[in-house]
């Protein structure tokens, strides 16, 4: 690579996360926010010798993944039946209507410290369905309990860590789940 | 009828049937605040995803397990008896053919670069495969994950310098670095300047700047040990300098690198890696001098290799015999394994060259044979070429002599030992009749030159990659490579150290 490449490089992983967020509001498929993220450098790197890099580079990544984002948020839906395109439609225009900007690169480096105080069974659970890749319908096999029973609890889990981002940032310290 | 939550979680996990879609549609419609809440969980479930650290990956707990067949007592029982009968035949070769065990080959190295993005060293460049002996890593710039044969995954940020000095031991002298230590290397030490860190099978952070050093522990427990001071305990979540005001802090892990975050990152710069491979072959395609380049991208379960160059219309397809399909340099990047005594690539060069270059991307993964063939003419005799690695591990071309002359072999110092096996390697060879020269390139280095007996004209013919043929039929000398390639060129010309050293970038 040569320096003005490097650059660019360093340039967009310092907007790593910014950029996922923006994959998110403009694409709520799961899944897709990597690829978006991962196209988005590899558009920027193809045409860094046009960009200025001493400047802002939000703006310019904020565009390119909102267009990246809805171009493979489409390729993605299009292929789904009927019904789950029409669901699909609907969660991306709830998303695109909420006011709030992304907050992912605030909040991603909070939800470290919220994973450390989750009790140990939320954490287990953390683990084998994140970080082991296993199913729900897995998860409740080895487990004996119903496979709805898991999804709740995943649910209450990811409540919980939302709900101690937000306890976090009112506080401005330490978050505690 | 399955509650929002559930439809919530199949929506997440990509399970939800149409149904159920159309049912959490209606949801939607009809209580709006679902929909705020969905997009939150949407959200929550993506950050969890990313905060997925590589090593939670290996982790296979053992209630997740399928259900086996066996017990444990049945699988140490059949183990035993194989030992038994292992140890009885070992012991009847020993006597009986008075074999005696070969000098067994030894590494010196320590750890592996396992990943890399953007790194800049202050020495030669190491790429990620490289096994690390003993010694100084002065990096630069970038990002580099290093494994250490006890266990323990070591994140270097630059500028930072690290000597490793055992397999569960390393000095750092400056820079950041973030350390995840199973309880396999518990005990895991890193010495700075200051003091020693002694982990007891956790994760923590080290920050060593000119001005201060501090340790962040993140999960566990780890001691510091300072000359002339008793030793302190560091608990989760807590942080300390390691001189000076030595109150403690609360650990922030955001400030250090994650093994997550260099997972996605060397991933983009791969995937970089590859386009701008792509973009590139365009050019190298329409250079006049090309005859014959296989980029290995043909259709998967394709048995022919299309010939790229747009000067090469004289020289067909190669055609693919037993050899099968597989990842190359990058992921997406297609290669052919050779593994089976019958795996070949067969094509053919017609006519003569007075020059010759040959380039190979090409994973050695053992050295099984006297010959491993890279490319070979059929048969021998009459100017025909042979590129190969010895069982040493030199590479070598071979030319045989025309009209009754001998033949000449040009060979490389020992490059292929095991620490490079496994890792992909750019070869390329230079026979060179104006300079009367061969010369050799490894990763677009000059290797080795040596001057050549005779200049007439090379006849490649019918040849091989991977893999000899020397006679129609029985007796057959075995010359197959154990490995893969995935990208092969040959051009009429002699290209120069500067093309070879653009080609293996």
């Amino acid at each position: 690579m040569n320096t003005h490449e490097t650059q660019a490089a360093q340039v967009f992983l310092a907007h790593h996360d910014f950029v996922r967020g923006v994959a998110l509001k403009y694409a709520p498929w799961p899944g897709l926010m990597e690829d978006i993220a991962q196209q988005v450098f590899l558009e920027f790197m193809a045409k860094e010798s046009q960009w200025d890099l001493s400047t802002d580079a939000r703006p310019l990544l904020a565009t390119m993944t909102r267009h990246i984002a809805m171009r493979q948020w489409r390729e993605r839906t299009r292929q789904q039946p009927e019904v789950v395109q029409k669901l699909a439609d609907h969660i991306r225009l709830l998303a695109e209507e909420r006011e709030a900007p992304p907050r992912y690169e605030e909040e991603i480096s909070v939800l470290r410290n919220c994973l450390q105080k989750l009790p140990e069974k939320s954490r287990e659970l953390v683990e084998l369905y994140y970080y082991n890749d296993i199913g729900t319908p897995q998860i409740a096999d080895q487990i004996n309990m119903k496979a709805d029973t898991v999804c709740r609890a995943l649910s209450r889990v990811r409540e919980k860590l939302r709900e101690c981002i937000e306890r976090s940032s009112t506080q401005g310290g330490p978050a505690h789940a | 009828m399955l509650d929002s939550d559930t439809l919530i979680q199949h929506y997440l996990e990509g399970t939800l049937s149409d149904a159920e879609a159309e049912q959490l549609h209606d949801l939607l419609k009809a209580q709006p605040e679902i929909g705020e809440r969905l997009l939150q969980q949407f959200d929550m479930d993506a950050m969890l995803h990313a905060t997925k650290p590589l090593v939670a990956s290996n982790i296979i707990r053992p209630a997740l397990l399928p259900k086996r067949r066996f017990t444990f007592a049945t699988v140490t029982s059949v183990a035993a008896m194989a030992a038994c009968i292992a140890l009885l035949g070992a012991w009847v070769l020993n006597e009986v053919l008075q074999l005696r065990p070969e000098a067994e080959e030894t590494t010196a190295s320590v750890a592996v670069l396992t990943r890399g993005v953007n790194l800049e060293w202050e020495s030669a460049a190491i790429t990620p495969g490289t096994p690390l002996s003993p010694g100084w890593l002065k990096l630069k710039s970038g990002i580099a994950q290093i494994e250490f044969y006890q266990g323990a995954r070591v994140l270097i940020e630059g500028p930072a310098e690290l000597q490793l000095v055992s397999s569960g031991e390393a000095t750092c002298t400056r820079g950041k670095l973030s350390a995840q230590v199973p309880p396999q290397a518990k005990g895991f030490r890193i010495n700075t300047p200051k003091g020693t860190i002694v982990d007891l099978g956790t994760e923590f952070g080290l920050d060593v700047s000119a001005a201060n050093e501090e340790v962040h522990v993140f999960k566990g427990e780890v001691e510091l040990h300072q000359p002339a001071l008793t030793m302190k305990s560091l608990k989760e979540g807590q942080a300390m300098a390691i001189a000076g005001n030595t109150a403690m802090l609360a650990a922030n892990a955001s400030s250090f690198a994650s093994l997550n975050e260099i997972d996605a990152r060397s991933a983009m710069s791969q995937r970089f890696q590859f386009e701008k491979w792509l973009a590139s072959s365009a050019k190298v395609n329409a250079d006049p001098g090309l005859r014959l380049r296989f980029d290995f991208q043909d259709d998967e379960g394709s048995r022919s290799l299309r010939n790229h160059a747009v000067n090469g219309s004289q020289i067909a397809d190669g055609s693919i015999v037993g050899a099968s399909w597989t990842t190359g340099r990058w992921p997406g990047k297609r290669a052919l394994e050779f593994r089976n005594v019958s795996d070949r690539v067969r094509l053919n060069i017609p006519g003569e060259t007075k020059s010759l270059t040959l380039a190979v991307w090409v994973r050695v993964n053992g050295l099984d044979r006297s010959f491993n063939s890279l490319f070979m003419s059929e048969r021998w005799g009459d100017r025909k070429v042979h590129w190969q690695i010895t069982r040493d591990g030199r590479v070598r071309l071979g030319v045989a002599g025309g009209a009754g002359a001998s033949h000449a072999d040009h060979d490389t110092p020992v490059l292929f030992t095991p620490e490079r096996f496994g890792r992909w390697t750019h070869l390329a060879v230079v026979f060179d009749p104006v300079t009367k020269e061969v010369r050799h390139y490894a990763n677009g280095e000059l290797l080795t030159r040596s001057a050549l007996k005779s200049t007439e004209p090379l006849k490649i013919g019918i040849a091989e990659l991977g893999n000899w043929n020397d006679r129609p039929t029985g007796g057959v000398a075995i010359r197959h490579l154990s490995g893969a390639m995935d990208e092969f060129a040959l051009w009429d010309r002699a290209l120069s150290d500067a093309e070879i050293s653009t080609l293996a970038k």
